[in-house]
């Protein structure tokens, strides 16, 4: 093994990347302490609406995964016990409510989240729109919920009709729902921000947005083609992510790109991140923020390498809407976003080719506490015959793993698996 | 029909409580369809307008949950993985131990409708449809009606879609459409039935009733047709009842589709005055009134908020108006494991009830941790009187 591959400076993308967001965010707390109104976000809200709007703002899972990343998730959480309220519910959503309700530190992470003028979520599951109204009922910021509709039959083979067959796909039901509540999302965001709607700014952060999927999904192709493993996957997630929570701007789209030639030069050269490259890993479920080594800790012992996760698969496959109108292809994008990750037959299916298509040797599943449908996800893959590894923790909650229980879990399945050499 | 005498009418009602497939199988019996519905908002006028008994399904203490929690894991609400199992495995019989009908004399509903009352609602109808597409069981044939809640009307025109295309289903489930008639009489009869229940829920308040055997009067009419139920409930209404003394408590949080956690509250001391979840005081409904699917959309986006679905504010202004109306002197959240969604409203709730109020989280299905209730009850009530 070359020490040469495994001490290779971080991608420049997703150092770049993570520049850029420091950058933005010092920005953002500074203009907000001057008084310019921001939102708080679910990942999974229109956020191109508010871009459009020139409204800033934070996506929560975002700022959750910084707040576990620097182990203050323990910490934060005890504010929300200390109220009576659940400390153990929805930890990647609850954890920026938990901060906010916590005493001010001077050690929070990044300076810490300024309070937010208006938050946003839609209704999936049974406790985020309660979680949300806290926002309201405690901090006094306004809390703006959307629906979070279901359909009642679905084509299977989403990834193939989303970007530009997305009525077939969704169901026009759905999409209806979610356009028309944008379109009362409008004036009462005006009215909280005194920022203006712009249907041209739209069309033009769609359009970009659409550009950046494009970029995405070359460089997930490639990667899937690759003979071998050039880039490490958590370099790969800040340096799609950050973007991701930009998308829209022609930085965001430029930082695809600039992704993309990164990993095309890669390949070019033959670089891998095990140059003996024995199994290939994919790893199905949220980041672990709170130990993003780990995805490396098999490389050397093992020839292991983690080759997919999904946070570019789904920059690939399910953000990109074409189409003539941009507030319905906006709607499309997020009206049934969940579904593709978690609900079957989408998720299943699409995990499943993923793998395939990734040539991979095992699967580790990481099943948080409100996974659904992780019976199915595991059944289709060892169905097609690969492997499964199990795991059952919260990604953002430190406190709900043993990182050397699960280096070892890991490494044991590991050595189960066929060895390429 | 002709109403029966008071005590005749009660047993009827607690038989149809305990045995929830014994009106189904008189049903089958004339050749009848029976529909089984899982969600407290499904629009039960028009299965019964398309000549189908609704019956809501329920879980049961005791069933064998093993196969069912191979395919609904992850944290979805025990009772509706006891659900799935009985769709599962419908020769299971539900009647009490000993009682007839045989088991095997059940019959499985000739439909199956699951509403998105909650999540663990969506996540059940989920595993259906993928059990189905791969294969891996059968069971009857299952749809699914959106129904959601936010008071927009982008919320009410998506429901008005919903039930419209629901009618289109049993029309052509049935072979043939809905007429105005039909609708009209289901409306009238399920009206009827809501009227009973308040009348049930005013008795209920004045004294006359144990919670347990209110919660089986009112599981009753999830099983019984709508207007034998409003008959037989006003029957049973007008005998002489009285309810056990115990220490009152008003019930929040987890739905409760069987009497067991009832009996071992009032088994213990306990009297259960009022609850605010769907199955009892909180499945109260105004009338539909008018027989149309406009006036059915406005009524089960307005009127018929899920528990899940209702917002905090509102639900701790609730409790203490209903802590006041039902003369309760101590309030219990009740949640089931993995039901959590109460949670988030405890605390504003036991601020706003003004008497001991406790919270018992991670039950399981039909159980509850009676020593932990008397303990957060009984000491918090010393600490308010010192």
């Amino acid at each position: 093994m070359s020490d040469r591959t495994l001490s290779r400076p971080r991608l420049g993308a997703a150092g770049d990347a993570l520049r850029h967001q420091r950058e933005w965010f010092a920005t953002l707390r500074g203009q907000a302490a001057q008084g310019r109104p921001f939102a708080l976000v679910n990942a999974d809200v229109p956020q191109e609406l508010l871009r459009a709007m020139d409204v800033p703002y934070v996506v929560n899972q975002w700022w959750s995964s910084i707040i576990s990343a620097k182990r203050m998730s323990g910490r934060y959480l005890e504010a929300l016990r200390e109220r009576g309220l659940p400390d153990d519910v929805e930890q990647y959503s609850a954890l920026p409510l938990a901060e906010a309700l916590s005493p001010r530190g001077d050690d929070a992470p990044w300076g810490g989240l300024p309070l937010p003028s208006v938050v946003i979520a839609d209704c999936s599951g049974d406790s985020l729109r309660r979680m949300f109204q806290l926002w309201e009922s405690e901090l006094g910021v306004a809390f703006l919920p959307l629906e979070s509709a279901a359909a009642e039959i679905v084509p299977a083979n989403w990834w193939e009709l989303m970007r530009h067959d997305w009525e077939t796909a969704i169901g026009s039901p759905r999409i209806d729902l979610l356009q028309l509540e944008l379109q009362g999302l409008v004036p009462r965001l005006e009215q909280l921000t005194g920022a203006r709607f712009s249907p041209e700014r739209l069309a033009r952060i769609m359009a970009l947005s659409n550009e950046q999927a494009e970029w995405n999904r070359r460089t997930r192709d490639l990667l899937a083609s690759a003979p071998r493993c050039p880039v490490p996957v958590n370099d790969v997630i800040p340096a799609v992510m950050i973007p991701q929570w930009h998308r829209g701007t022609p930085w965001a789209t430029a930082a695809a790109e600039s992704l993309y030639r990164e990993v095309s030069s890669l390949v070019a050269e033959g670089r891998a991140v095990v140059p003996r490259e024995r199994r290939r890993l994919m790893w199905i479920g949220r980041g672990l923020w709170f130990d993003m080594d780990f995805y490396r800790s098999f490389e050397q012992s093992h020839g292991a390498v983690f080759v997919w996760s999904m946070y570019l698969a789904l920059a690939a496959d399910a953000y990109a809407r074409y189409g003539d109108d941009p507030l319905r292809a906006l709607a499309a994008r997020f009206c049934a976003f969940r579904d593709q990750m978690y609900t079957p037959p989408w998720s299943v299916e699409w995990y499943t080719k993923e793998a395939r298509t990734h040539r991979v040797d095992g699967v580790v599943h990481l099943i948080s506490p409100d996974s659904r449908a992780s019976w199915f996800t595991t059944h289709a893959l060892r169905k097609a015959g690969i492997p499964v590894l199990e795991i059952r923790a919260d990604n953002a909650d430190g406190r709900s793993l043993d990182p050397a229980a699960l280096h070892d879990q890991v490494a044991r399945w590991i050595e189960s698996l066929p060895d390429h050499t | 029909m002709e109403s029966p005498e008071p005590r005749q009418a009660a047993t009827d009602l607690r038989a149809a409580h305990d045995d929830r497939g014994l009106h189904a199988l008189r049903r089958a019996a004339q050749g009848r369809p029976v529909v089984g519905y899982i969600g407290c908002d499904t629009p039960v006028e028009l299965i019964a307008a398309a000549g189908a008994l609704p019956v809501r399904l329920a879980g049961r203490a005791g069933r064998d949950t093993t196969l069912a929690r191979t395919y609904l894991d992850g944290c979805v609400d025990p009772q509706a993985v006891n659900i799935l199992a009985a769709i599962l495995t419908p020769q299971e019989h539900d009647a009490v131990p000993d009682q007839t009908p045989a088991p095997d004399q059940t019959p499985a509903p000739d439909l199956i409708v699951i509403t998105h009352d909650c999540d663990a609602s969506l996540q059940l109808f989920y595993t259906l449809r993928e059990l189905r597409r791969i294969g891996a069981q059968t069971f009857p044939p299952v749809h699914f009606v959106d129904l959601l809640y936010l008071p927009g009307e982008p919320t009410r025109r998506h429901n008005l879609g919903r039930i419209r295309r629901f009618a289109d289903q049993l029309a052509a489930w049935r072979g043939r459409a809905i007429d105005a008639a039909e609708l009209a009489e289901a409306v009238a009869d399920h009206d009827a039935a809501r009227a009973a229940r308040t009348e049930l829920r005013r008795r209920r308040r004045a004294g006359a009733l144990s919670g347990s055997e209110a919660l089986r009067w009112y599981a009753a009419g999830t099983a019984m047709p709508a207007r034998e139920y409003a008959d037989t409930l006003t029957a049973a209404l007008a005998g002489d009842t009285a309810r056990p003394a115990g220490r009152a408590v008003f019930v929040s949080g987890s739905s409760h589709d069987t009497a067991d956690v009832y009996d071992a509250l009032e088994g213990d001391g306990w009297l259960v005055v009022g609850e605010d979840h769907d199955w009892g005081d909180g499945g109260d409904q105004p009338p539909i009134g008018e027989p149309t699917l406009e006036a059915l959309t406005d009524h089960y986006t307005r009127a018929v908020l899920p528990t899940v679905a209702r917002p905090p504010h509102r639900m701790a202004d609730a409790i203490r108006d209903a802590v006041g109306g039902s003369g309760a002197h101590y309030v219990l959240t009740y949640c089931r494991q993995y039901d959590d969604a109460h949670r988030w409203g405890y605390p504003a709730q036991a601020a706003a009830a003004g008497v001991p109020a406790a919270l018992l989280r991670d039950q399981p299905y039909a159980g509850i941790d009676l020593p932990d209730l008397s303990s957060q009850l009984l000491s918090q009530e010393a600490r308010m009187a010192r």
